[in-house]
């Protein structure tokens, strides 16, 4: 890892670790339910301050706290066609299986590529400094994962050219 | 398995088994490309009626397709085509050569009957470079380009020149991802001959959208991001002697599906990579979840209580 990124994720820890104060909290506009705050926005009192932690232009995190919930978004590195692609097969893939990962949103919100959504329940009965790690790897993880994918696409479309040009030298 | 076999399976396998065993038979299949294949005894369980159908089979015989398929099937090429195909060949299986090498050529030259049958029009094209060479024609003067449209939506294109025979494939990729996949796999064709090993490949060049110079102006073409044009320049060395022909020939008509044929594989090898890595994810979060106690509970006369 580098030195840079390391940076990048310790901010995003820390702000994790600080916004992941939630509290069982009730709405105050229908009776007898309880919603995640911070995707229903019907109180604006119980929402707190929104951070973008951002490494440059094509990397960032947006973190939206709230009393009972918080919402975060991650917008992975892509910086040609190959990787934009591959990236938005991964999210895909995992979050047609959100169901599995209790904590993933189903769907981002716009402008980012997968986004968290942890609530006070899921603080419960996780561990909270357990679901930042989760989070943390998974943002390393995911950055090496398409670059090797990228990588063994290369390598193969070398060795079929060359295998199939070989054929003709002969 | 990187390469692809020219030859059909189905009727290499088929025929080797029935000239041991003949028996009734009535098998349709298929090869790439949409070509339907017949295999049939209709009169006798001896002979085999081995019917083709392909796409470009107009195409085809007005490049000279019958005239290969009688050269290299003789007789065996039956006079009338079945009905709902374009091509049939008659085998019988009491004529068929003696077990060992010459039966294994037999089947083979069966097996390649797909593959005989669009090699005409490269073979007329090499023939035509040979009379260019000798008689070079007046400058600007183009020869004949032959389409060949194999596919609903692709060709391949064919035209000889006074020292090379270029190849034009179009070819459609239907989904985004093909699409960068191919882009990058081409690109890599493209690549592939600074090698040194490489140097006596043909010359691949690929363009996107545009279709290459030679080909503007021909009907049918339609502009789109999704098609590609890639682009092989033969020169006399690949196809001089005529067995080095006969293997480029068969090589250049796998490209489509050699090409494609490794983009699904590596969508798949994609895949289960991303398998493999969710379900290390999935690891790394149910390490945070809290473990509920699950110890035995027992009433005091020593029995389980199970919760149902």
């Amino acid at each position: 890892m580098s030195n840079v990124l390391k940076n990048y994720l310790a901010a995003v820890r820390a702000t994790l670790t600080a916004a992941l104060t939630l509290q069982d909290f009730s709405s105050q506009v229908v009776e007898r339910h309880n919603f995640p705050e911070v995707e229903v926005r019907g109180s604006k009192e119980v929402l707190l301050n929104a951070l973008t932690i951002s490494r440059n232009e094509n990397e960032r995190v947006f973190i939206e706290p709230s009393i009972n919930s918080i919402r975060l978004s991650i917008k992975i590195k892509q910086a040609d066609e190959i990787e934009r692609i591959l990236c938005h097969k991964f999210t895909r893939f995992m979050m047609g299986r959100a169901e599995s990962f209790v904590v993933l949103r189903r769907k981002p919100i716009p402008g980012y590529d997968i986004s968290f959504l942890i609530t006070n329940t899921h603080s419960e009965t996780m561990l909270k400094h357990k679901v930042v790690d989760f989070i943390i790897q998974f943002m390393e993880d995911v950055d090496k994962e398409i670059s090797e994918m990228k990588l063994s696409l290369n390598a193969r479309a070398r060795t079929v050219a060359e295998s199939y040009l070989s054929m003709f030298g002969s | 398995m990187i390469l692809l076999e020219p030859h059909n399976t189905i009727i290499r396998t088929t025929v080797l088994e029935k000239i041991v065993k003949p028996s009734a038979l009535d098998v349709q299949f298929v090869d790439f490309d949409g070509v339907r294949f017949h295999l049939s005894t209709p009169d006798s369980k001896t002979t085999l009626l081995l019917s083709m159908h392909i796409r470009c089979w107009n195409e085809l015989v007005q490049y000279g397709a019958l005239d290969v398929l009688k050269r290299e099937y003789g007789s065996l090429l039956a006079a009338t085509a079945e009905p709902d195909y374009n091509v049939s060949l008659e085998i019988d299986l009491n004529q068929a050569p003696p077990e060992g090498e010459q039966r294994d050529d037999f089947v083979r030259k069966l097996s390649l009957l797909k593959t005989n049958a669009v090699a005409a029009p490269f073979e007329r094209a090499f023939k035509t470079q040979k009379q260019l060479e000798a008689n070079p024609p007046p400058e600007g003067s183009q020869s004949e380009l032959m389409a060949i449209h194999y596919r609903d939506e692709e060709a391949i294109y064919i035209q000889a020149a006074s020292d090379r025979v270029t190849v034009f494939f179009s070819t459609v990729f239907r989904e985004e991802t093909d699409r960068i996949f191919g882009k990058v796999f081409l690109q890599e064709f493209v690549d592939a001959r600074r090698l040194s090993a490489l140097q006596n490949a043909p010359q691949v060049l690929y363009t996107n959208r545009e279709p290459p110079l030679e080909l503007r102006g021909v009907p049918g073409l339609t502009l789109s991001d999704d098609i590609g044009y890639v682009t092989f320049v033969l020169f006399p060395r690949h196809f001089t002697k005529p067995d080095v022909a006969e293997a480029t020939i068969t090589h250049i008509q796998l490209f489509r599906d050699y090409l494609h044929y490794h983009i699904k594989c590596s969508k798949a090898y994609m895949h289960s990579r991303m398998r493999a890595r969710v379900s290390e994810f999935q690891k790394v979060l149910n390490r945070a979840k809290t473990e509920v106690a699950t110890t035995e509970r027992k009433t005091i006369s020593g029995r389980t209580m199970q919760s149902r």
